[in-house]
């Protein structure tokens, strides 16, 4: 389904911040707001909901520990019991340090795939920009014009009010 | 910014409590030299390496933010400074027993030497040596402590980016200087009471418990200072969310450490090194043993896991309550063991003299917040504390 969409581009942080902040006052739907670079208080401007990764990377920290100290005991005291210096087959002091190790392997790489997942990204997947600029000194705050009440005239005044240099209306069905 | 605003004066209320607090640990102290003189000399040791590592750690915090140039805690260095500022009564603890009670060290009275080098373990483990090793330790703290923080506070005045040169080349070399002295020190003050045993960990290790306890301890004063005095306008949710990170960090650390010792010495299994965790493990110590990893890890990790937890006031000041109390628990597992027969005790004599641990170490707080503005007023890089986003 395609989309209206209005595009305001900004020169500074300030402005797209104010802008941000204004924009969801008058309660106009956020779709995305592009920077060159990570802009303090973006999040909390736009009110985003705490990100959900930190849960997904804990459950693939237990996941890669747990698989971890299964394997070693399976493989030093199941399958082939080695005599290590008179210890216990099963010696769990010294399975630890690997079983950290690995804890950390499931969960940093795990981070890394699922944030991909979830924002889509693969290789030599397209970029999806409103204006180039945003790649190097432009901020945009892209809104979409959810029904008639959107009056595009009003909002690019407010825009243009909080310094913006260029306003557009884009129609699109890519970003989302 | 006006200095005057951020002078400090504590209400009389806690002033008292911490007398009282102090008074007790005083009292306890000649009590016990009478009836239990090896017990109380024993906690004494405890506490004023606990004080001394509380100070050390208050020095290696500012010199860090020097060093790496981290200017988000510029705002709140005074807190640390102030830590840094009891070095001298945990000095005067240390010198006391190493002045009055060597006899605490069983090496004192001939040391029975095994391996391959007795002649340099003799040289070292020798009265003389040990207490000019420990003057050249305290005097080497004490005077990076009395020079940095003359600095800082001359800075007040005309704040001149010249100071903050001075402090950052001041902090790197007492960073250099520390580093091998603690780890020496702890060496000579606490694993020598086991002489024969030995661990080449063991300073690092009593390193991050000391790192750990002064970030706990500056964590508690933080929040003390946001609710009682004028920093209540600059400490900000996101200084304490730093704070927070810091402990989680070192109390992994710490664990990081406890473990790397242990291991190694279950691994090789060496008598002479097992004799050490033998002692630990076994009857009332045991589990002891457990709630010590329990207090200084378990709890935090799990604690501070969440980002939310780290922002959260009433959970950093639960952890670092906690953190606090499993600092002590780990020097009274490192100290005690070979001395009490088999058995913890825990009773009257510990109870007083950790109530005067409490209580010198919170006024001497108090009064080393006195001596400057508890801003940083002069430093050219405090409003970028004050305006810091996380």
């Amino acid at each position: 389904m395609s989309k209206r969409l209005l595009v305001g581009v900004f020169e500074s942080e300030d402005d797209t911040l104010a802008a941000i902040r204004a924009s969801r006052q008058r309660g106009f739907k956020i779709v995305d707001v592009y920077a060159p670079y990570a802009v303090h208080g973006v999040e909390e401007a736009m009110g985003l909901a705490p990100s959900r990764l930190p849960w997904v990377v804990f459950a693939l920290g237990l996941l890669g520990a747990g698989l971890k100290v299964w394997f070693e005991f399976w493989t030093t005291a199941v399958d082939w019991p080695v005599n290590v210096g008179g210890k216990p087959f099963n010696s769990l002091p010294a399975f630890v340090p690997v079983t950290f190790e690995v804890m950390v392997l499931f969960a940093a790489v795990g981070a890394v795939l699922s944030f991909f997942f979830v924002c889509r990204l693969y290789p030599a997947k397209r970029a999806v920009l409103p204006v180039a600029g945003v790649t190097d000194d432009r901020f945009a705050v892209v809104l979409e014009q959810t029904d008639s009440t959107f009056e595009p005239e009003e909002v690019q005044e407010m825009f243009e009010k909080l310094h913006a240099v260029h306003v557009e209306e884009q129609i699109t069905g890519e970003v989302a | 910014m006006n200095a005057h605003d951020f002078s400090f004066e504590p209400a009389a209320k806690i002033v008292g409590r911490m007398q009282v607090l102090a008074g007790i640990g005083a009292a306890t102290l000649v009590a016990g030299l009478f009836f239990a003189p090896q017990r109380v000399w024993l906690n004494f040791l405890l506490v004023s390496y606990y004080l001394v590592g509380l100070a050390v750690a208050g020095m290696a915090w500012m010199a860090i933010q020097y060093v790496s140039g981290a200017h988000w805690s510029t705002a709140l260095r005074r807190v640390p400074e102030a830590m840094a500022g009891i070095l001298p009564l945990g000095a005067v603890g240390i010198f006391c027993v190493l002045i009055f009670q060597p006899s605490l060290y069983p090496w004192t009275g001939g040391l029975h030497v095994e391996g391959d080098a007795p002649g340099f373990k003799l040289m070292w483990l020798s009265l003389p040596f040990f207490r000019i090793r420990a003057v050249v330790y305290l005097l080497g703290w004490l005077g990076f402590a009395w020079a940095m923080l003359n600095i800082s506070h001359r800075q007040d005045s005309d704040g001149d980016l010249s100071h903050t040169r001075k402090n950052t080349r001041l902090a790197a070399l007492f960073l250099v200087f520390f580093g091998v002295t603690f780890w020496l020190a702890s060496f000579d003050w606490i694993m020598s009471l086991e002489p024969e045993w030995y661990s080449t960990i063991f300073g690092f290790y009593n390193f991050a418990g000391a790192f750990l306890s002064g970030l706990a301890a500056l964590t508690l004063l933080l929040v003390w200072l946001q609710g009682h005095s004028a920093l209540k306008n600059v400490i900000r949710e996101q200084h304490l969310h730093d704070v927070g990170k810091l402990l989680f960090a070192f109390s992994t650390f710490w664990a990081y450490l406890w473990f790397s010792q242990y291991m190694l010495i279950w691994y090789a299994n060496l008598p002479e090194e097992t004799i050490y965790y033998v002692r630990r493990l076994h009857g009332f110590w045991q589990p002891l043993f457990v709630l010590n990893l329990v207090l200084n890890w378990g709890v935090p990790f799990f604690a501070l896991l969440p980002r939310m937890n780290k922002q959260r006031v009433g959970v950093l000041v639960r952890v670092s309550i906690v953190l606090l109390a499993g600092r002590w628990l780990d020097l009274y597992l490192m100290i005690m063991p070979p001395f009490s027969g088999g058995k913890p005790q825990i009773g009257i004599w510990e109870i007083g003299l950790v109530a005067g641990l409490v209580g010198v170490f919170g006024l001497g707080l108090l009064v080393a917040l006195r001596r400057a503005p508890l801003v940083p007023v002069g430093d050219p890089y405090l409003a970028e504390s004050l305006h810091y986003h996380a």
